[in-house]
C-alpha cells in the first residue's frame, strides 16, 4: 500500500523551471492549454488529455465587486445553474409545504425559512464539486493551474498569481473557455457600490432580505422567483420586456404566474440611484418611463441581473489581433469554434452567437478536443438546443419560437397546436393552473414537421428533455399524435394536444 | 525523488540522536522539543513503556497537540512528516457528511493511546494540493505515517472497534 503513495508523495518540481528549459530547446510545454475552468474548459481539456497529448487547464476568478469568490468550476457549479436549481428547490419545498395541508398533513403554525441553513447547504454542494472536479483533472491527468491566464502570443499563454508570480506556457493550441461574468448599470449612481449579482447572490451568509432585482432576463426572474418562494419581499423592476429571445406568449405566462406567486413587477421602469441610509437599508430612486414620474423605495438589496459580458479585455486578445464582435465584446467564431487567429479557438459563453448553456459548452469542448486531436471532423450541432427557465412555474422549450417561425415562414406557412391544461397535482391543493399551457408550433402542410415545443408547468424541465429527442429526429405533428401519453402525468398533454390556434376554439383540456 | 527520500532519512535519523528525550506528542514545535528533553528520567522510562498512563509531570502542552489542525505545506512537513510518532492524517472536508461522524471516533481512538500517535486534521478544501498531492480523492480518507512513510490508509467510515485495530497496527502493537 505504501507503494501506491510513494510515487505521488514528494511532487513538488517546479513547473516554472520545466517551462523554461523547454522553451529553449524550441518544443511546447503543452500540446494544448485551456484558458477556464468551467463547464467548457474542463470538459474540453480531460477529452482532450485522454488520447495522451499534453494538456493543461487554467482557472483562476477573480473576485466580484463586492468580494465575492469561488473554486473550481465556473459559473455553472459555483453561481449559476447548480445553487439557482438548489435555491428554486428550497423554493419549491416552501409551496409543497402548504400544498401539504390541502393532502393531509398536519403541520401546526407557520413555516419559515433560514437562508443560513439553506445557504451552508448550498455552498457545502458546490465545495464538494469543486473538490470533484479537482480530482477528475488529477484523475485524467490535466494539469490544474490556478493561475489569471493571458495571451502574449498563438503559442504562449502567461498565468499570473494573485501575488503577480508569473508562469509562462508554451502550447501548440489555446483554447479560451471563460465565459463571462454579470454586467453592472455604468449610469446609476451607487449602483457597483450598493449593489450585488448573481455572483454574490448564491454566496450570502445571510439573508437578502426585501430585495429589488433589476432586470427580465431568466437571471433575474429565476432569482426573483426563489427569494418570493423563500418568502422574502421582491420586487422586478423590467425596463421593457420579460425574457428577450424567448417566446413571448410564454414568457408572459412564466410573469402573470410569478406576479399571482407574489413577486411585485415594476414594469417599465428604470433605476436612477441608489444611496445608502443611515440605517443601512437602500434607496432605490427610479422613473416609471409611462408616466415619467419619480418614485423611491427602500430595500435590503439590489440584485442587478442586466446583461453578462465576456472578459476579453483581459486576456490581451487584441494584441493578438482575434476578432471580437465590438459590441458584445465577445469572440467570433467560426463553426468549428476556430478564431481569426490560427491554433486559437474559443468556445462557450465566450463565444460570439453561442448558447450561453452548459450542455452545449460541454459538447463542443468534447468534439473541439477530438477534432484537435485528429480524431475526428464532427462539428458541434448548436440547432435543437432544448432548455428550460427554472422560475416558480418552469418553463421548457425546444426549438422555435412562434414569433421566429412565423417570421420564417409566414402566419399561413405555421400550424400551432395549443393547450392549458392543470397538473393533477394541483387539484386537490386548489392552486391556480391558469398558466400551465404548451404549444406545438408546426409547419403547415405536407409533413407538418414540428419546428418548437413550449411547455409551462411542473418539472417542465424533466418534461422537455424527453420531447428534445423526438424534436431532434425530425418529429412531425402526426408522430406526436402517434405518442401514446403516460397517465396521469403533465406530460401526457403534448401528446394529447389537438385544438389549434387557427380555430379559436377553447384550448383548456378537460377531464379525463 | 529517491535522492529526496534518502536526505529526509538522514535529516530524521540524525535529529533522532539529538532528541534523547522524544515528545510523546509527536505534533510539538522545536520550542517544546528542548522543554521536553529537560524533563528527568521518569518521562523516558514512561515513554519506553507504552501500556503506562503518562507521568503527571509532563508539560500540559504537548499533551494538547496529540491531535492538531494542520496549517500549512511548512506544518505538514514539521509536524507530521519529521513526526517521532506515527500520525494518522484525517483528510475531511465541510461538506462531507461521513467526515463529521468519523472525526470524533478518531480521536477516541487516538486518545485512547495516549500518546503513542498523533492526528493531524487535513480541511482539503484549505490544502487542496496537498490533499491530491497524497493521492486523496473521496472523503474521509485517513492516512497512517510512520518515520515520513505512508504505512497504511483507509477511506470512509470505520467504526471504533476497526479504529482501534487499526491505530493499533500502526503503533506496532
Amino acid at each position: 500500500m505504501a507503494a501506491l503513495f510513494g510515487g505521488r508523495r514528494r511532487w513538488r518540481s517546479s513547473q516554472c523551471f520545466h517551462v523554461w528549459s523547454r522553451q529553449l530547446t524550441g518544443k511546447y510545454d503543452y500540446d494544448l492549454v485551456v484558458v477556464g475552468g468551467g463547464s467548457g474548459g474542463l470538459a474540453c481539456s480531460k477529452e482532450a488529455a485522454q488520447a495522451g497529448p499534453r494538456v493543461a487547464v487554467l482557472d483562476y476568478v477573480e473576485p466580484s465587486v463586492q468580494g465575492t469568490k469561488w473554486g473550481l468550476g465556473g459559473t455553472c457549479v459555483n453561481v449559476g445553474c447548480i445553487p439557482k436549481k438548489l435555491m428554486h428547490q428550497a423554493a419549491l419545498l416552501g409551496t409543497a409545504v402548504k400544498d401539504a395541508k390541502k393532502y393531509g398533513w398536519q403541520i401546526s403554525g407557520p413555516v419559515c425559512h433560514d437562508w443560513a441553513t439553506m445557504a451552508e447547504a448550498v455552498q457545502n454542494h458546490v465545495r464538494s464539486l469543486n473538490w470533484g472536479h479537482r480530482v477528475q483533472l488529477q484523475d485524467k491527468k490535466v494539469k490544474y493551474l490556478n493561475l489569471k491566464g493571458s495571451l502574449m502570443d498563438e503559442h504562449t499563454v502567461k498565468g499570473l498569481t494573485k501575488a503577480g508570480k508569473e508562469t509562462i506556457l508554451a502550447a501548440k493550441n489555446i483554447v479560451i473557455a471563460t465565459g463571462g461574468r454579470p454586467k453592472y448599470p455604468t449610469n446609476i449612481q451607487g449602483a457597483i457600490e450598493h449593489g450585488i449579482t448573481s455572483d454574490d447572490i448564491f454566496w450570502l451568509k445571510k439573508s437578502p432580505g426585501k430585495t429589488l432585482v433589476v432586470g427580465a432576463s431568466y437571471v433575474a426572474l429565476e432569482c426573483a422567483g426563489f427569494l418570493t418562494g423563500i418568502g422574502l419581499d421582491t420586487t422586478v423592476m423590467a425596463r421593457s420586456i420579460a425574457l428577450r429571445g424567448f417566446d413571448q406568449q410564454m414568457a408572459g405566462l412564466v410573469t402573470d404566474y410569478m406576479e399571482e406567486y407574489g413577486t411585485k413587477f415594476a414594469w417599465k421602469c428604470v433605476p436612477k440611484r441608489v444611496d445608502k441610509l443611515s440605517s443601512g437599508a437602500l434607496q432605490v430612486t427610479w422613473t416609471d418611463t409611462r408616466t415619467g414620474n419619480e418614485h423611491k423605495d427602500t430595500y435590503d438589496t439590489v440584485l442587478w441581473a442586466v446583461g453578462r459580458a465576456p472578459e476579453t479585455k483581459a486576456l490581451g486578445l487584441d494584441r493578438l489581433g482575434v476578432q471580437l464582435n465590438k459590441e458584445t465584446g465577445k469572440i467570433v467564431v467560426g463553426t468549428d469554434e476556430s478564431t481569426s487567429v490560427p491554433n486559437i479557438y474559443a468556445f462557450g459563453d465566450i463565444g460570439e452567437g453561442r448558447p450561453e448553456l452548459t450542455p452545449t459548452a460541454i459538447k463542443a469542448g468534447k468534439l473541439l478536443a477530438r477534432r484537435l486531436a485528429g480524431h475526428s471532423t464532427e462539428l458541434m450541432n448548436y440547432d435543437n438546443v432544448p432548455t428550460t427557465v427554472f422560475t416558480p412555474l418552469e418553463y421548457g422549450c425546444v426549438g422555435l419560437s412562434e414569433e421566429e417561425a412565423e417570421k420564417r415562414l409566414g402566419k399561413d406557412g405555421i400550424e400551432v397546436y395549443h393547450a392549458f391544461y392543470k397538473p393533477l397535482e394541483f387539484t386537490v391543493a386548489e392552486r391556480d393552473a391558469s398558466q400551465c399551457y404548451l404549444k406545438v408550433v408546426c409547419e403547415r402542410g405536407g409533413d407538418m414537421k414540428i419546428l418548437g415545443l413550449h411547455f409551462t408547468g411542473p418539472n417542465a424541465g424533466e418534461v422537455t428533455q424527453g420531447f428534445a429527442l423526438g424534436f431532434q429526429c425530425g418529429a412531425t405533428y402526426s408522430h406526436l399524435s402517434q405518442t401514446v401519453g403516460i397517465h396521469p402525468t403533465s406530460a401526457e398533454e403534448m401528446t394529447k394536444v389537438n385544438i389549434t390556434k387557427r380555430s379559436g376554439l377553447d384550448a383548456t383540456v378537460t377531464g379525463c | 525523488m529517491a535522492q529526496r527520500l534518502l536526505v529526509r532519512r538522514i535529516w530524521t535519523v540524525s535529529v533522532k540522536d539529538i532528541r534523547r528525550f522524544p515528545a510523546p506528542a509527536a505534533a510539538t514545535a522545536a520550542s517544546s522539543c528542548f522543554s521536553t528533553s529537560l524533563q528527568p528520567a521518569a518521562t523516558r522510562v514512561s515513554f519506553l513503556a507504552p501500556s503506562r498512563a503518562l507521568p503527571r509531570s509532563l508539560p500540559h502542552a504537548s499533551r494538547r497537540e496529540v491531535s492538531f489542525n494542520v496549517q500549512d505545506h511548512e506544518d505538514f512537513t514539521e509536524r507530521v512528516i519529521n513526526s517521532e510518532l506515527p500520525v494518522l492524517i484525517d483528510f475531511h472536508a465541510q461538506w462531507c457528511g461521513p467526515c463529521k461522524i468519523l472525526g470524533p471516533r478518531l480521536e477516541k481512538a487516538v486518545a485512547k493511546q495516549k500518546g503513542r500517535v498523533a492526528m493531524a486534521k487535513v480541511d482539503i478544501d484549505d490544502h487542496t494540493d496537498l490533499a491530491i498531492e497524497y493521492g486523496v480523492s473521496a472523503v474521509p480518507t485517513v492516512i497512517a505515517m510512520r518515520g515520513g512513510d505512508v504505512v497504511d490508509h483507509f477511506v470512509g467510515i470505520k467504526d471504533d472497534d476497526e479504529l482501534d485495530s487499526f491505530v493499533s497496527k500502526i503503533i506496532g502493537q
